[in-house]
C-alpha cells in the first residue's frame, strides 16, 4: 500500500506525540525546527509562510540544519474534485508518456524501412536517395503538426445525417481542408456517462483505432469538445447487410455463403485484436466501395443497445416474467401467424419499424447469445451465436427469435431449445441447416468455441477460398453517382425519425445560447481519457474513397 | 507585441534581476480560448511581470521535494534521450511546437489539480526568497494572487498556441491535392537570408522566442507548485509524476535552450538531483 514501505528509514525521525496508525510502519513523520509538520495535514493550508522557508531557493540544496522529513499521505480531507483530478492527470500522464514511448519507437520503425527500402535499390542516385528522407522527413513533420492541431466538428461540413441513435449521430462529413469524405459519428457525453457506456465507447475507439484489419472500419480521427465524442471513420456506401435483407428479402445459399464467409473472417480478426464485439448483427455489418463488408459499431451506433446492461436485461426478465402479460401471449400468437414465407411484406414491414425503433430507442435483442443475458461469463464464442441467427435471417427471412417485444424475444432465445423453429415451406440444405444448428446452441457445444478454423471446415463452405475471398467480385456491388452517395442509406426514414430526447435537449439549449461550456477544473475528463486520436498513415491514406 | 524585443530586455545592465519582460497581459474572459474566466475588474492591464527577492528573515526546513524519498520517486526511468532529441530528418520547429503544445496541455492538468489549495496564495511565490510580480500599466510591480497570476499566464499560453500565425496548424492553400499532403507555402521562405527555427515548415521568425517565453512561464508554474503545492501533491500521491513531466521539461528546454540557466534558480537543487540520476545523458546544454 505504502510505496515506500521498503526503503530503509534512516530519514526520518519520529515525531513526538504523533499518532501512529497501521499504514505508519516504516514511514513515519519528521519533525524538524519550524518544519512543515504542522501545516502539512492542513490542505487549506498553502499560502505563505516565511518563518517555514528557506532564504534562498539557491541555498536549499547546502543542507546544514536541515533534515529529510516525510509526510503521512491524507488526501481524505481534500475535496472530491480535487481527488478526482488527480486521478485523471496521473492517468493522463501515464498515457502521455506511453504514447510518446511509442510514436518514438514507429517513428523508428518507419525510418528504418525507408532506409532498407533505399539501400535495396542500388541504382537510386544518392540525390534521389536524399529526396527520399526529406520526403519522409516532412511527412514526420506533418504528423507532429497534425498531433497539435486541435480538431473541431467545424473542420467537417456535413452532407446528410444518415444515422440517429439515443446517444447521437451519424453523418456523411467533408472535411474542409482537403476535401475528403468521412462517416463522423457524434456522441452525446453526459448521456454516455448517465448510462455507463464508456467502457463501450472506449472499447470501440480502441479495437477500430488499433486495427488495420480490412474487416473492420477505419478511424481516423477522434476528438471531443465539451459536448460530444467523435468518431471520424471511413465512409462505407454500400450500406449495411439490414438494409440489403430489407431489399431482397432472403438471399440463395450462394450468397448466404459468400456474407457469411466474410463474416467468419471478420469475427476472426475482431477476435484476433483480444475483442469481442458482442453485438453483431445486419446493421452492424457495412459494405464498402466492392461489395465486401466490414464489421463497424463496435458497442454503439444505433443507440448503444445496452447489450451489457445486465440491469436492463433484468428489468425485461422480470417484465417476461409478470404474470400480468395477457398482451404478450397475444403477440406472440401474432408473431406465430404474421412470420411465414406467404407474409413477406410484413416481415419487411417489421424490419423497417426495427430499424426506426433502432434509432430511437434501445434495440431488439434478436443476435444476442443467451449466455450475455444471464449473470454469467460469456467469451468469443457469443459472437458465433450471432453470426448463426444472422445466416438463419439471411436464408428464412427473419431472425429465428424475433418477437414484437424485447422480452418476448428474449424469453424466446434463453428458451432457445424449444423456440428454435425451422419453417417447412422454406427448403435449407442439409449443409445449411446444420451450420445454423452448430451455432445456435448452448456455448460448450457451440461450433467456433475452438477457433473460427472448425467454422471454416464446415461443409457447408465447402469450396470457399479464405485467403482470396476479399478479391473476389462481391454478389452485390453497389452502383454510385458519386462519391457522396447515399442511395443504400435509407435516410428517408431519418426524416421522420425524432431527435433522442437527449440529444434534442442538448440542441435546444445550444439554440438558446443556454450551455455553459464547463470552465476549467470544471471537467476533469476522467472518463474520457485518451480519446484523442490522430492516425500517422491517415496522411496517405484516402477515407473511404 | 514582439518577443524579439522582450528577449533582448531580459535582464538589467546591471546585472541585478529586477524584472523582465514577460508576456503581454492574456484576453480577458469572454474572449475566445481564455482558459478560465472569473477575473474582475481592477486587473493589471499591462504586460509585463517581473520577479521580486525579498529579504526572509529566519532559516527554516529542506522544502519537501528535495526530501527523500520525494526527490528519488519518479514516474520514469532512465535518461530523456529518446523522447527529447530532434528525430532524424524532422522539422525543428514542428517537433518544438509540438512539444511546447503537449507541455502547456499537462501542466494545466497539474495546476488544475492544485486548484482547491492555489486559491489561497496571496501571492505568486517560488519559495520564501522570490515572488512573481505582475506589472501593471503604471510600471509598478504588484503582487497577484498565484491563481490570477497562472490563470492570465496559461490564457496568455493557450492565445499564442492557438495563434495561427505564430503556431501555425493548417497549411494555406488548403484544398489538398490528395495523397500528398505537403507543408506548402512558407511564406517567409521568401526572406532570403535570414534563417530561424521553424523557417522551412511556415513557422514565423518570431516562433522561437514566443516558445522561450512560454517556456519561462511555465517554468514559474512548475516553481509554484513545487514551493507551494508540493505536499499537497504528495498527499495526493502525484508526486513521481510531476517529478517525471518536469525533468522531462527541462531537458527539452536544455536540448532547444528554450530556458535562461538563470532563471532556474528557484528549483536547481532539484534540477541538480535529476542531473545526478543520469537523466540529462545525451542531452544538449546538460552539465558535463
Amino acid at each position: 500500500m505504502n510505496p515506500y514501505q521498503n526503503q530503509p528509514n534512516q530519514y526520518y525521525q519520529q515525531q513526538p506525540g504523533a499518532p501512529q496508525t497501521p499504514q505508519q510502519q516504516g514511514f513515519a513523520q519528521a519533525s524538524s525546527p519550524g518544519g512543515f509538520g504542522s501545516a502539512l495535514p492542513n490542505p487549506s493550508n498553502g499560502g505563505n509562510n516565511p518563518q517555514q522557508r528557506p532564504r534562498t531557493a539557491g541555498s536549499l540544496g547546502s543542507n546544514k540544519f536541515e533534515e529529510d522529513y516525510s509526510i503521512q499521505r491524507d488526501p481524505t480531507t481534500y475535496a472530491p474534485i480535487t481527488r478526482e483530478r488527480a486521478t485523471a492527470c496521473k492517468l493522463k500522464i501515464e498515457l502521455f508518456y506511453k504514447q510518446n514511448v511509442q510514436h518514438a519507437l514507429e517513428r523508428n520503425v518507419r525510418r528504418q524501412e525507408l532506409e532498407t527500402r533505399i539501400s535495396n535499390e542500388p541504382r537510386m542516385s544518392e540525390e534521389r536517395k536524399n529526396m527520399q528522407r526529406v520526403n519522409f522527413g516532412s511527412q514526420e513533420s506533418n504528423f507532429l503538426r497534425l498531433r497539435r492541431t486541435r480538431m473541431t466538428a467545424d473542420d467537417f461540413h456535413t452532407i446528410k445525417v444518415i444515422g440517429k441513435g439515443a446517444f447521437g449521430e451519424v453523418r456523411l462529413v467533408q472535411k474542409k481542408d482537403n476535401g475528403r469524405i468521412y462517416a463522423m459519428k457524434t456522441l452525446l457525453k453526459s448521456e454516455m456517462f448517465k448510462k455507463d457506456q464508456l467502457a463501450h465507447v472506449k472499447a470501440e475507439r480502441d479495437v477500430l483505432a488499433e486495427s488495420d484489419s480490412p474487416w473492420v472500419v477505419n478511424l481516423f480521427y477522434s476528438f471531443q469538445d465539451s459536448i460530444y465524442l467523435y468518431l471520424i471513420m471511413e465512409f462505407l456506401p454500400g450500406g449495411d447487410l439490414m438494409t440489403m435483407l430489407i431489399k431482397y428479402e432472403v438471399f440463395s445459399e450462394d450468397v448466404t455463403r459468400f456474407y457469411m464467409a466474410e463474416c467468419v473472417l471478420a469475427i476472426e480478426a475482431v477476435h484476433k485484436l483480444g475483442f469481442i464485439h458482442r453485438d453483431i448483427k445486419p446493421d452492424n455489418i457495412l459494405i464498402d466501395i466492392n461489395g465486401h463488408i466490414k464489421l463497424s459499431d463496435f458497442g454503439l451506433s444505433t443507440g448503444f443497445h445496452k447489450t451489457h446492461d445486465q440491469a436492463y436485461y433484468q428489468k425485461l426478465l422480470e417484465k417476461a416474467q409478470a404474470p400480468s402479460a395477457p398482451r404478450d401471449r397475444n403477440s406472440v400468437m401474432i408473431d406465430a401467424i404474421h412470420l411465414t414465407i406467404s407474409n413477406r411484406n410484413q416481415v419487411n414491414t417489421w424490419r423497417k419499424s426495427r430499424r426506426v425503433m433502432a434509432y430511437s430507442t434501445v434495440g431488439t435483442p434478436d443476435y444476442i447469445a443467451p449466455e450475455i443475458f444471464i449473470h454469467q461469463g460469456y467469451g468469443q464464442e457469443c459472437d458465433w451465436w450471432s453470426l448463426g441467427t444472422i445466416m438463419f435471417e439471411c436464408l428464412i427471412g427473419w431472425p429465428p427469435f424475433c418477437a414484437e417485444e424485447a422480452h418476448e424475444t428474449y424469453r424466446k432465445i434463453v428458451n432457445w431449445q424449444e423456440s428454435l423453429y425451422f419453417p417447412e415451406e422454406i427448403h435449407l440444405s442439409p449443409e445449411a441447416e446444420d451450420l445454423i444448428r452448430s451455432l445456435i446452441t448452448s456455448a460448450d457445444k457451440r461450433l467456433g468455441r475452438h477457433g473460427a478454423e472448425e467454422i471454416k471446415r464446415h461443409p457447408f463452405f465447402n469450396g470457399v477460398d479464405w485467403n482470396t475471398l476479399r478479391n473476389i467480385v462481391a454478389p452485390f456491388k453497389p452502383q454510385l453517382k458519386s462519391m457522396t452517395d447515399t442511395t443504400y442509406f435509407p435516410t428517408d426514414d431519418l426524416e421522420n425519425v425524432p431527435d433522442a430526447p437527449a440529444v434534442a435537449a442538448m440542441r435546444a439549449a445550444q439554440a438558446q445560447g443556454s450551455l455553459q461550456p464547463p470552465g476549467p477544473g470544471e471537467e476533469t475528463g476522467l472518463p474520457f481519457i485518451g480519446y484523442t486520436y490522430k492516425r500517422f498513415d491517415q496522411l496517405n491514406r484516402h477515407g473511404g474513397f | 507585441m514582439s518577443f524579439l524585443n522582450s528577449i533582448g530586455r531580459k535582464f538589467n545592465p546591471d546585472g541585478k534581476r529586477k524584472g523582465s519582460k514577460a508576456p503581454p497581459l492574456p484576453n480577458m474572459p469572454g474572449s475566445s480560448g481564455s482558459f478560465g474566466g472569473g477575473s474582475g475588474n481592477g486587473t493589471p492591464s499591462s504586460s509585463t511581470s517581473s520577479v521580486v527577492h525579498r529579504p526572509v528573515t529566519q532559516g527554516v526546513a529542506r522544502p519537501l521535494f528535495i526530501c527523500k524519498p520525494y526527490v528519488n520517486s519518479h514516474l520514469l526511468k532512465g535518461n530523456f534521450k529518446t523522447i527529447v532529441v530532434l528525430p532524424k530528418h524532422v522539422d525543428q520547429g514542428e517537433w518544438i511546437a509540438l512539444n511546447t503544445f503537449e507541455f502547456y496541455e499537462y501542466i494545466k492538468l497539474f495546476y488544475t489539480t492544485t486548484l482547491e489549495f492555489c486559491a489561497h496564495c496571496k501571492t505568486m511565490s517560488a519559495g520564501p526568497g522570490t515572488d512573481y510580480y505582475w506589472l501593471g500599466t503604471d510600471r509598478q510591480p504588484r503582487p497577484l494572487p498565484a491563481a490570477t497570476y497562472i490563470e492570465y499566464v496559461l490564457t496568455w499560453i493557450n492565445n499564442r498556441l492557438t495563434d495561427e500565425t505564430v503556431f501555425p496548424t493548417r497549411p494555406p492553400n488548403s484544398l489538398n491535392t490528395g495523397g500528398q499532403t505537403q507543408i506548402i507555402g512558407a511564406p517567409h521562405a521568401a526572406q532570403g537570408g535570414q534563417t530561424w527555427v521553424g523557417k522551412e515548415a511556415g513557422f514565423p521568425p518570431t516562433f522561437f522566442p514566443s516558445c522561450q517565453a512560454i517556456f519561462k512561464q511555465m517554468f514559474r508554474v512548475f516553481a509554484h507548485i513545487y514551493h507551494t503545492h508540493f505536499v499537497n501533491i504528495v498527499h495526493l500521491s502525484m508526486e513521481a509524476h510531476l517529478n517525471s513531466f518536469f525533468a522531462h521539461f527541462i531537458m527539452f528546454s536544455r536540448e532547444f535552450s528554450l530556458l535562461d540557466p538563470r532563471d532556474l534558480e528557484p528549483l536547481k537543487p532539484l534540477i541538480d538531483a535529476f542531473d545526478e540520476k543520469g537523466m540529462s545523458q545525451g542531452i544538449k546544454n546538460a552539465p558535463a
